[in-house]
């Protein structure tokens, strides 16, 4: 890998950044509303039951934290998708680049909008509703670093279907992570979901980090081999996404990359 | 050493074999065009060429080496530029060339960015985004962007297309310097025959997926032994001229006063004989040798005759 060429691709996006002010407003608009709506709404619910003190919390952390998945998914595959709208793969693929560096300057892209969206949120909960996501401690870089493996093998598995079909499908990259939110825990604990549904939230690294969360939050108290059970899917699911991305990139290749729009 | 070999290269999309088993190479400093109706696949043949598209048989090299395995290393020293390729548009003049310059690994980045942004007369319009140039100044981009690396073979798909004469020519002589200053070598589509005559060393002519031809564009045009006489004259000799054509199979059509007749260039003292013992007063007589763009339509009509 030849950092240069890594570099290049993120050079590409910031000076797209410069003017496309709906990619740079996506990092803060979404979690804006929904730190606001679920926000309210957990003070509303805990107006009802003062003794609920976390409920807020749960909510504001919740949103925060989902948001890790989606800003670092969806950035990687709208980084792609921008390509393909400009029609600019083979101009990058004449060029020495290498497929892995290529997604590597997606990844750290993906990775970067997602610590600022972080940041931002962390500010917003702490100004409207004085939480503060630090309370996580040195608890929310496992978290963190575990959502945002998920958003990485779930846009490389996106980012593989769009290569295959185009952008006729390119709707997926804003909504197909949803699909896995319900079985993720994030607002309510994995035992109120039915039980064929909790078999699938046990096979999503995304449940094991939420369930934690609330576990640090009610009690005090973390299962770290838990964690270490999502750290260990996220792996399995990276390498199985990414070799289905390279397949699917070997496979454009057969008919051609000036095809891929 | 051959900038670029060829060998047996195929593609086949499903049962259509777009190319067939071509082999080729290309000398260094040598400017080598690729010639063929539409859909004669030449666009599939640089796709190839430049890894954008997995060949389904045959072997690519470039200065010697494998291209399968050594991508990388050649693709340091090869570029590429197409009328029908995009640029990022919503990407200025500079910050294109810029984020390219560092897709390659070269030394003297700034002095390299700011000679082509010369030599492709970008400096006014560097600041300005794809989408307020013009089609003609998006192909000076698309040219500039493709000497970015200093590359030693360059694949242009045509390169001149959407530019007025001028800059053209200043494209042409760029591209011809180029290649006496560092013998670079070049695959070159076109259109335009006479810009193919002027600039290419040999021509590859591909039908069908095949190559039908491979030659200096003078044999090629010498292959063609047909000539095109002119003569005005008064249309009263219609029937004595197309007598003449019948006995020497020439093709025989009259304009107003202006006669064309296509003949073998053999037959052309024969014409004149016949034409001063038939007392045949001519006012003007021009004979037109085949040119490129003659040799392109027989190729073409033939395809043609072939589908029908």
């Amino acid at each position: 890998m030849k950092i240069h060429r890594i570099y290049a691709i993120l050079l590409r996006n910031l000076y797209l950044f410069r003017r496309s002010y709906d990619r740079l407003a996506d990092s803060f608009y979404w979690i804006t509303l929904d730190l606001l709506t679920w926000g309210i709404t957990g003070v509303y619910f805990q107006s009802f039951s003062p003794e609920s003190q976390n409920i807020v919390f749960m909510l504001i952390s919740g949103v925060v934290l989902w948001n890790l998945v989606y800003r670092t998914q969806s950035d990687i595959n709208v980084s792609l998708l921008e390509e393909l709208w400009n029609k600019n793969l083979i101009n990058l693929f004449v060029s020495p680049l290498k497929f892995s560096e290529f997604i590597s300057g997606l990844v750290i892209l993906g990775v970067v909008k997602a610590m600022i969206s972080l940041m931002f949120g962390t500010l917003l909960a702490w100004l409207f509703f004085h939480i503060s996501i630090f309370s996580y401690s040195i608890h929310l870089v496992f978290f963190f670093l575990s959502l945002v493996l998920t958003g990485i093998w779930v846009g490389f598995m996106i980012s593989s279907i769009i290569l295959r079909f185009g952008t006729r499908i390119q709707t997926l990259a804003w909504t197909f992570v949803w699909i896995i939110s319900p079985f993720s825990a994030i607002y309510y604990p994995l035992e109120t979901l039915p039980n064929w549904a909790q078999y699938i939230s046990r096979a999503l690294p995304t449940s094991y980090v939420f369930e934690q969360g609330r576990n640090l939050l009610l009690h005090d108290q973390i299962n770290y081999q838990m964690l270490a059970v999502s750290f260990v899917l996220n792996a399995i699911y990276i390498v199985g996404a990414f070799q289905f991305l390279k397949s699917s990139f070997r496979k454009v290749l057969q008919k051609g990359l000036v095809k891929v729009y | 050493m051959d900038a670029l070999k060829v060998q047996n290269l195929t593609k086949q999309f499903g049962k259509f074999k777009a190319v067939d088993t071509i082999s080729f190479d290309l000398k260094k400093g040598e400017i080598l065009g690729l010639l063929g109706p539409n859909g004669a696949g030449k666009t599939t043949t640089i796709q190839m060429l430049l890894g954008v598209l997995s060949p389904t048989s045959g072997s690519i090299s470039y200065f010697g080496k494998d291209f399968n395995k050594n991508r990388e290393e050649i693709l340091e020293k090869v570029n590429f530029s197409s009328t029908y390729t995009n640029l990022p548009w919503n990407l200025t003049v500079r910050e294109n060339l810029t984020y390219t310059s560092y897709l390659y690994d070269i030394p003297n980045r700034k002095e390299q960015l700011y000679k082509i942004i010369e030599a492709f007369r970008l400096h006014k319009l560097q600041n300005q985004t794809l989408t307020e140039l013009s089609a003609g100044q998006l192909t000076r981009v698309n040219l500039a962007k493709a000497f970015v690396n200093d590359p030693d073979v360059l694949l242009l798909d045509e390169p001149t297309s959407s530019l007025d004469p001028e800059v053209a020519k200043m494209v042409r002589d760029f591209i011809l310097s180029e290649r006496s200053n560092k013998e670079l070598s070049i695959v070159f589509t076109s259109h335009n025959m006479s810009e193919v005559e002027e600039v290419c060393d040999r021509i590859l002519f591909i039908n069908n997926g095949i190559i039908v031809a491979d030659d200096t564009p003078e044999n090629l045009m010498k292959s063609l032994d047909t000539v095109r006489v002119r003569l005005v004259m008064s249309p009263k000799y219609l029937t004595s001229v197309l007598s003449f054509g019948n006995q020497n199979q020439a093709s025989v059509h009259l304009e107003d006063r202006e006669y064309l007749i296509e003949l073998k260039e053999n037959q052309v003292p024969n014409l004149l004989a016949y034409l001063s013992d038939h007392k045949m007063k001519y006012y003007e007589i021009s004979i037109d040798k085949p040119d490129l763009e003659d040799y392109f339509l027989y190729i073409a009509g033939q395809n043609k005759n072939r589908d029908l």
